[in-house]
């Protein structure tokens, strides 16, 4: 089937068996691996990407379900010399370890602060509820995204 | 060093100064010690703590990481590329009578097929090389690898490995370590008793102790068995260069020995393997040993392609190695003051169906099984068993957790018994600096006292 997605703002097209799954239009035909497979069974979150501005995770929408609609990876976040807020804060206080699981982390916290800016810790946790993380660096990601909250609070206020 | 003669005798006239001064004369810089600043050189001086510790520090791999930048096996792609999988074992312990790969050849996309009396030296293991790549006689856990195919997607892999044909003569199988040491109970591996490791410490006179103390108290502890779980999943690829060189890529955490392997079981020499560590996603002890590598050097030589392999979720659940599970029995001899007198352990590590790291393990669950605990009457005795389950390797603490669970319980048992606070008694009988430990090594550096103090005092023991 045919395929028509806007990723990170720019139109991609793609020919692809109807099993296909956006997890892996998005890694073998389009190139980006920044979102990563890790149990294919929705069960890990190492895949989540936003469609429509909700977080997915990648390997259990088809990529026929995302035909016309807007996806946002972690390659759309930032780039080495521009990096998105989430990902200077998560550097800045070693949230990621091994780093497998980091880029749907930031993809679950990033749809968390564009619905809730002034989240509670409790927020957060739910957020990163259908990440898993096996070096079980937790409390500094949720540390990070609480501290870039309260920085952005203070910025507006 | 030039050495020359002079008025006939030997002088030394070209060391250079340097050298000439003993290292105890050397005075290395003070380490330049500026907080916040971006880029700092750290040099040790000579008997000071360096200034890296209390510092807080950037992880050079950090920025790739949030970028999704960083290059798992599964994010590389090699030209003209072929994906490798698996066939395994549905039953748990069997002989093989026939492999049949020959309706799998014949599928779409399938370029090469592999059994196991293709491999050259059919074995490996990090202590004893009792593990085949791929079964050729028999299977002695489901998930034991039968036959792989190479093909040119995946699921071309998934199609053609339906169609290998794999025909067993059941044999009975043995989940239970316990039930494993009996002298007739069926053998994992054939001609071979069921308990391939074990090892004994022994320190003063236990029984003596026991008659002589005021109280004894016996208990069971059992601990499960635990995958690993990594987020990656172990990953490999191979090829071979135009000079007859193999090339792996691995997410192997220790690629010398991994390399020694392969040299082993492809019989080819040490100095035309290459393999290439990449960034792991997790190993926590389960990528500590080849898994697939040496099955896709061959399926890359059939093929004179580049054969690729990621796990399933499935896979490394079936076939990847496991915490051990421990049954461990323990008898301590206590004085009436809290005082440990004497303790005796009895470890059986179920061992899965293969060693990978099981004497290590068992040696140092021997070695810590006592405790961080005086104990001038000790005798522990440790044994690794074959099972039918998927084998158990190193994991975090090599041992550790599973003994610590079972002392600190015992502890904690004691203590209820005698009346006496459970802060109380690990004190009375914690290491000091300089204590022994049960295989007579002089402790430095412990720290076991002050760490119970200030957990105690953080956590409000005393209040609560």
């Amino acid at each position: 089937m045919e395929i028509k997605v806007t990723v990170n703002g720019a139109e991609k097209a793609a020919s692809v068996p109807p099993e296909t799954t956006l997890l892996s239009v998005l890694r073998e035909q389009w190139g980006m691996t920044g979102s990563k497979s890790g149990c294919e069974v929705g069960d890990c979150g190492a895949c989540t990407v936003l469609l429509d501005g909700k977080p997915v995770n990648a390997c259990l929408v088809l990529a026929g379900q995302a035909n016309g609609r807007d996806v946002l990876s972690i390659e759309g976040l930032g780039t080495p010399n521009n990096l998105d807020p989430l990902q200077k804060i998560f550097e800045t206080h070693a949230s990621l370890q091994c780093g497998f699981c980091g880029p749907g982390v930031i993809m679950s916290a990033k749809a968390l602060l564009n619905k809730n800016p002034d989240p509670t810790r409790h927020d957060v946790r739910d957020a990163l509820a259908g990440n898993l993380c096996r070096c079980t660096g937790y409390v500094k990601m949720i540390d990070a995204v609480m501290e870039l909250a309260a920085n952005n609070k203070s910025e507006a206020a | 060093m030039v050495i020359t003669v002079k008025d006939g005798a030997a002088t030394d006239t070209n060391t250079p100064e340097l050298l000439k001064r003993a290292d105890a004369d050397i005075k290395l810089p003070a380490a330049p010690h500026k907080p916040g600043s971006d880029l700092q050189t750290i040099i040790a001086d000579v008997n000071q703590q360096t200034p890296a510790v209390g510092q807080r520090v950037v992880r050079v791999d950090a920025r790739a990481h949030g970028l999704g930048r960083t290059e798992y096996i599964d994010d590389m792609t090699w030209p003209n590329q072929l994906f490798a999988k698996v066939k395994r074992a549905e039953v748990a312990h069997a002989r093989i009578t026939s492999v049949d790969v020959s309706e799998a050849a014949k599928m779409p996309g399938v370029k090469a097929t592999l059994v196991g009396t293709e491999i050259p030296v059919n074995s490996f293991g990090p202590s004893y090389q009792d593990q085949p790549l791929i079964n050729a006689d028999k299977v002695r856990h489901v998930g034991d690898p039968v036959a792989a195919v190479a093909a040119e997607t995946e699921q071309q892999c998934i199609d053609a490995l339906k169609k290998i044909k794999v025909e067993y003569e059941p044999l009975t199988p043995i989940f239970d370590a316990i039930e494993a040491m009996k002298d007739d109970a069926p053998q994992v591996h054939e001609g071979k008793s069921n308990i391939y490791a074990s090892k004994q410490i022994k320190k003063g006179d236990v029984e003596k102790a026991f008659a002589e103390c005021d109280h004894i108290f016996e208990d069971s502890f059992n601990t499960q068995m635990i995958e690993h779980v990594p987020l990656e999943p172990h990953a490999s690829a191979a090829t071979w260069d135009v000079n007859g060189r193999l090339l792996v890529w691995s997410s192997l955490g220790r690629i010398t020995l991994g390399r020694a392997d392969l040299s082993r079981i492809l019989q080819i020499p040490y100095n035309k393997i290459r393999v290439t560590a990449t960034i792991v996603g997790g190993n926590f002890g389960g990528k500590n040993e080849l898994t697939v590598e040496p099955i896709l050097a061959l399926l890359a030589k059939k093929t004179d392609r580049p054969v690729r392999h990621v796990f399933t979720r499935e896979d490394e659940f079936l076939s990847s190695t496991t915490r051990h599970p421990f049954f461990m029995d323990y008898k301590t001899g206590v004085m009436n003051d809290g005082t440990i007198v004497a303790r005796k352990i009895k470890i059986v590590c179920d061992g899965g169906s293969y060693c990978s790291w099981s004497e290590t393990t068992m040696g140092k669950g021997c070695i810590l099984a006592a405790g961080p605990y005086n104990i001038d009457n000790l005798e522990v005795n440790a044994y690794a068993v074959y099972t039918n389950k998927v084998m158990t390797g190193a994991m975090r603490g090599f041992g550790a957790p599973q003994v610590c669970f079972a002392y600190e319980s015992h502890m904690d048992d004691i203590a209820h018994a005698l009346g006496i606070d459970p802060l109380e008694i690990r004190m009375k009988n914690a290491f000091y600096e300089g204590s022994s430990s049960p295989t007579g090594q002089q402790l430095q550096s412990v720290a076991v006292r002050e760490s119970l103090q200030m957990a105690s005092e953080r956590a409000g023991w005393k209040e609560a």
